[in-house]
């Protein structure tokens, strides 16, 4: 899709300057007083050479905000024999806090974080100096700029439109996001609420940064231009405003939404905003949960679970070793290190990994891949936007 | 001057005066420095203008007003209901001829234990309407149409509230009941005064302290409670200040979640003063010279009635969500019965096709670890807490003049519940997390979970131990004086023995919190001391409901045995 490489170019563009500021900020601020300055050209070594420090490191601690990290510690101790891994997993929220508190702290911390929400990770842990990047030169060639920086990112997940396939059997009853806003889908139409999740607020937040692309397709919905209300800055807010309006259904978690679209036996079931791969529970759940695919302008988003290395880690090379893991090796499918998050709905970010079977690639779903620097400087407003219209 | 400092240096001699001293620093570390530091953040350069956002413009409405008008409605509701019900509750088992009152009181203790999500999910089992989606309730499956009110929003999340902290009430005015002196009603009742006289002017005033304290307890609970709101408030967008305070904080906006935490550390403080207010400057002891139990009220023909009423209650309660929890663990899907029962979950070998080959919960060894970490830190936090609960209500009552000292005991002692877990983690990260003065660093260690639970769960302890001895006449103590005892032994051998029962409910109270409760320690658990809650949280992130359940309720079969040894502990059951 044109807009998507479009929109990758503007990614690079934007990182590269960035990224030199990122690297002179951990350079210079960061590391707590007891810390040794770290002078180590971590890019420079061989992967020999790095595996041989770990090994010599013996442990490294890591915090994770899925607990497909168990799996992952298995795996990684089957692998590197000599390293132990001590894996916390928690949720994102509590993972920046923990990350900021301790380095505020100067206490022990992780060595290695692997955590969502990446508009709050740029804002709180790599401005701050807590986490610093490091892509692994083994996969840095295959991966596309926007997923080695600001932190590297080996997969994606999505909050897209999803319906129920066993009441709408013929494919997706909403063709454009706008038919949302209109009677007949009033009071069926679930999300979680966006002042309560971050994801949801990214959702939120990415349909005022696609304002054009929003309005664009109110035109090709309705036939006629959009007209803001008074107050509303863009299409996107607009389209929020209408939504909220025409009695949209907050809940508390992406569970109910899944449960509510996706339960079967309903004459008139509403559709909703959940995770792709969530549909992988169909069978085991009694769901029929199918996505929008190809909805206009885009069914929802696409973001990334990154991966950094935290400013203060006491062991510095098996915390790369095992970034280094998380990205997979070099079979079609990730291997062992991937295999946890290698999951139909999720995608890869390596583009020498395929994506898993049964779910349409990325391009066809048409989600829009979020921008965790854009996002993080206009999500603040959007939130406080969305609090006006409830 | 030399007056002052005579009456200064008089004060140094005596030692109770150091122990109020102790005390009081130790709340100050505990609750006054996270406070501290919560409102620094929302002040400091990073706050972004939270306090403006808040109070002010055009935000103040959707982030301050509205939610408290929903905090106040649920807290008010919740602590007036639960308190009415676990009033009920406690006369019907301790005084009453109501026939199976004793079981009635071990089933009027179990909602406590049970998680509050689990009863909003047996509300929503019988009233869940289309609203949302999805399968419908048991009502809604008959045909009946369930208005959005019975289903959503501040009516179910009331009722679900009163539902688990009633059992605050009942524990705190069974156990003051139980010390009504029996010499008293008795007198009370040679002189002809009325049954009716008897309870408003005997039995009831003996009791307000226990009353006052329950009322506060599920106030701050009700107030501080996310869950239930989110779940039952979010579909029709009632909100509160603890659905507004999380949401900011997990979408990265933490000021100003803060900001919104101490907010309802001021409602708390004002409701806190209020209560206080109306018992003030009353004496409640009720406790003097010899105890024996009031004997049982005879209801006649009411009997029945109010047996009934009370077996209602403790069904709705206790045995339908604690059955509705059981059920969930054993469905092969989740929340629906349409894919069969089966064991798997609990004691199932890995099965690929299954929850990703997730073995039953009694099959993992983590679980039995986690286990044992989870008992270990209840018990440990609960004695901790329990004895500074009950040294700050012995130092309260032996200095009853020292006003400030009661304002500042009490403010810190109650509010813990308010700071959000997250807050009151990082709090406790950034004192102890890096070596401070002669303490060692303690991240990852015992003690610094130990730490942080013993500050969340201290309004438990202070409450309870406060409702005991503010029933203990204080004559007694003064005759012991005269018998020339001194005073830690006269503590020991009068005080204690009477205050024991609302001390063992205290310890009860925040050993169940302990077990339960993961927002405080998500913080600062390593994998070093594996715990349920981690463990639950871990599979309910991932979806295995049914796993999640089962160790619920297996937290939940600790918190009723551990309510029914505190029961078998009890000094002075004998006599009963």
């Amino acid at each position: 899709m044109p807009s998507r490489i479009r929109t990758r170019t503007r990614t690079a563009l934007a990182a590269v300057p960035l990224a030199l500021a990122l690297t002179a900020l951990t350079a210079c601020g960061a590391g707590s007083p007891a810390a040794e300055p770290d002078t180590t050209d971590w890019d420079a070594l061989t992967h020999d050479e790095l595996v041989e420090r770990a090994q010599e490191e013996g442990t490294v601690t890591v915090y994770a905000f899925t607990s497909r990290i168990a799996q992952v510690e298995a795996a990684f101790e089957a692998e590197y024999p000599g390293i132990d891994v001590v894996a916390s997993d928690i949720s994102s929220t509590e993972l920046i806090t923990r990350l900021a508190s301790e380095h505020a702290a100067g206490s022990a911390t992780a060595d290695v974080a692997y955590v969502s929400d990446a508009p709050v990770v740029v804002t709180e842990l790599l401005a701050d100096g807590v986490l610093v990047p490091y892509v692994p030169p083994r996969v840095a060639g295959a991966l596309p700029e926007e997923y080695r920086s600001p932190l590297v990112a080996n997969r994606l997940s999505t909050k897209v439109l999803m319906y129920n396939e066993e009441a709408y059997p013929d494919g997706s009853p909403v063709q454009n996001l706008w038919a949302l806003t209109e009677p007949e889908w009033a009071g069926k139409v679930v999300l979680v609420d966006p002042n309560v999740r971050g994801d949801y607020l990214d959702l939120a937040t990415e349909l005022s940064l696609r304002a054009d692309e929003m309005a664009a397709a109110y035109e090709e919905h309705t036939g006629e231009a959009l007209v803001l209300d008074e107050g509303v800055e863009d299409a996107g807010l607009q389209f929020l405003a209408d939504l909220y309006a025409n009695d949209a259904v907050l809940v508390d978690d992406t569970d109910t939404v899944n449960a509510a679209v996706g339960a079967t036996g309903q004459a008139a079931p509403p559709v909703g905003f959940t995770s792709y791969s969530d549909r992988r529970d169909n069978e085991d759940e009694g769901w029929a949960l199918q996505v929008a695919a190809g909805v206009a302008p885009s069914p929802g988003i696409a973001f990334p679970a990154q991966i950094g290395v935290t400013a203060d880690a006491a062991n510095p090379a098996a915390a790369r070793l095992l970034a280094d893991f998380l990205m997979g090796d070099d079979s079609g499918t990730g291997g062992p290190g991937f295999e946890p998050f290698y999951v139909a709905g999720d995608y890869p970010t390596r583009t020498d990994v395929e994506a898993p079977a049964d779910a349409v690639s990325l391009d066809e779903l048409g989600a829009w891949e979020i921008d965790p620097e854009a996002s993080a400087a206009r999500r603040g407003d959007v939130a406080d936007f969305l609090l006006t219209v409830q | 001057m030399r007056a002052a400092t005579a009456r200064g240096a008089a004060a140094a001699r005596r030692p109770v005066v150091w122990l109020a001293a102790g005390v009081v620093a130790v709340l100050v570390l505990l609750v006054a420095l996270p406070l501290g530091g919560l409102v620094r953040a929302t002040v400091g350069p990073g706050a972004d203008g939270a306090w403006g956002d808040v109070a002010s413009g055009p935000l103040a409405d959707a982030l301050l007003w509205q939610p408290l008008r929903g905090s106040l409605l649920v807290g008010l509701g919740t602590g007036v209901l639960a308190t009415v019900l676990g009033a009920f509750l406690a006369w019907v088992v301790v005084l009453s001829d109501v026939p199976g009152r004793k079981v009635i009181g071990v089933l009027a203790a179990v909602p406590f234990a049970l998680p509050s999500f689990a009863l909003a999910l047996a509300w929503e089992t019988v009233f869940r309407n289309d609203r949302v989606g999805g399968n419908p309730g048991l009502l809604a499956a008959l045909g009946v149409a369930v208005p959005d009110w019975l289903a959503w929003g501040p009516v179910p999340v009331v009722l679900t509230l009163v539902a688990h902290y009633f059992s605050l009430s009942y524990l705190v005015i069974a156990a003051a009941l139980a010390n009504v002196g029996g010499d008293v009603v008795a007198a009370a009742e040679l002189t002809g005064a009325s049954r009716l006289r008897v309870a408003t002017r005997i039995v009831l005033p003996s009791v307000a302290p226990a009353v006052l304290s329950g009322f506060l307890l599920a106030f701050a609970e009700g107030v501080s409670n996310f869950a239930v709101p989110a779940l039952l408030g979010l579909p029709v967008r009632f909100q509160t200040l603890s659905t507004r305070l999380y949401g900011a904080i997990s979408t990265g906006d933490a000021e100003r979640g803060y900001v919104l935490s101490i907010v309802l550390v001021v409602v708390a403080g004002l409701v806190l003063l209020v209560g206080n207010r109306l018992t003030a400057g009353r004496s409640y002891s009720t406790i003097t010279g010899k105890a024996t139990r009031a004997r049982l009220v005879r209801t006649g023909a009411a009997r029945l009635p109010l047996a009934a009423l009370a077996w209602a209650l403790v069904a709705a309660t206790a045995v339908v969500p604690g059955v509705v929890l059981a059920l969930s663990t054993v469905l092969r899907r989740s929340g629906s019965l349409d894919g069969g029962l089966t064991w798997h979950y609990w004691v199932g070998e890995s099965d690929p096709s299954v929850a990703q080959g997730l073995r039953g919960v009694l099959r993992d060894p983590t679980v039995l670890d986690a286990l044992g970490g989870t008992l270990r830190l209840g018990v440990v936090v609960a004695v901790c807490a329990v004895v500074l609960g009950a040294l700050a209500a012995a130092v309260l009552r032996a200095l009853p003049r020292a006003r400030a000292l009661h304002a500042t005991v009490g403010l810190l002692g109650y509010v813990p519940f308010l700071i959000p877990g997250v807050a009151l983690g990082a709090a406790v990260i950034a004192q102890f997390g890096a070596p401070t003065g002669p303490l060692p660093a303690l991240y990852g260690t015992f003690a610094i979970l130990v730490l942080a639970g013993v500050a969340a769960s201290l309004p438990f302890a202070l409450q309870t131990a406060r409702a005991a001895f503010g029933q203990v006449s204080r004559e007694l103590d003064e005759a012991a004086v005269l018998t020339g005892a001194v005073a830690p032994r006269r503590f020991a051998r009068i005080t204690l023995p009477l205050v024991s029962r609302g001390l063992a409910n205290g310890a009860v109270l925040v050993f169940v919190t302990m077990v339960r409760d993961l927002s405080v320690v998500v913080l600062l658990v390593t994998p070093a001391t594996p715990l349920l809650s981690m463990t639950t949280f871990r599979y309910a992130s991932e979806g295995f409901t049914q796993h999640a359940n089962a160790i619920t309720l297996v937290i939940a079969l600790i918190a009723v045995t551990a309510t029914l040894l505190a029961r078998r502990l009890e000094p002075g059951r004998k006599e009963s």
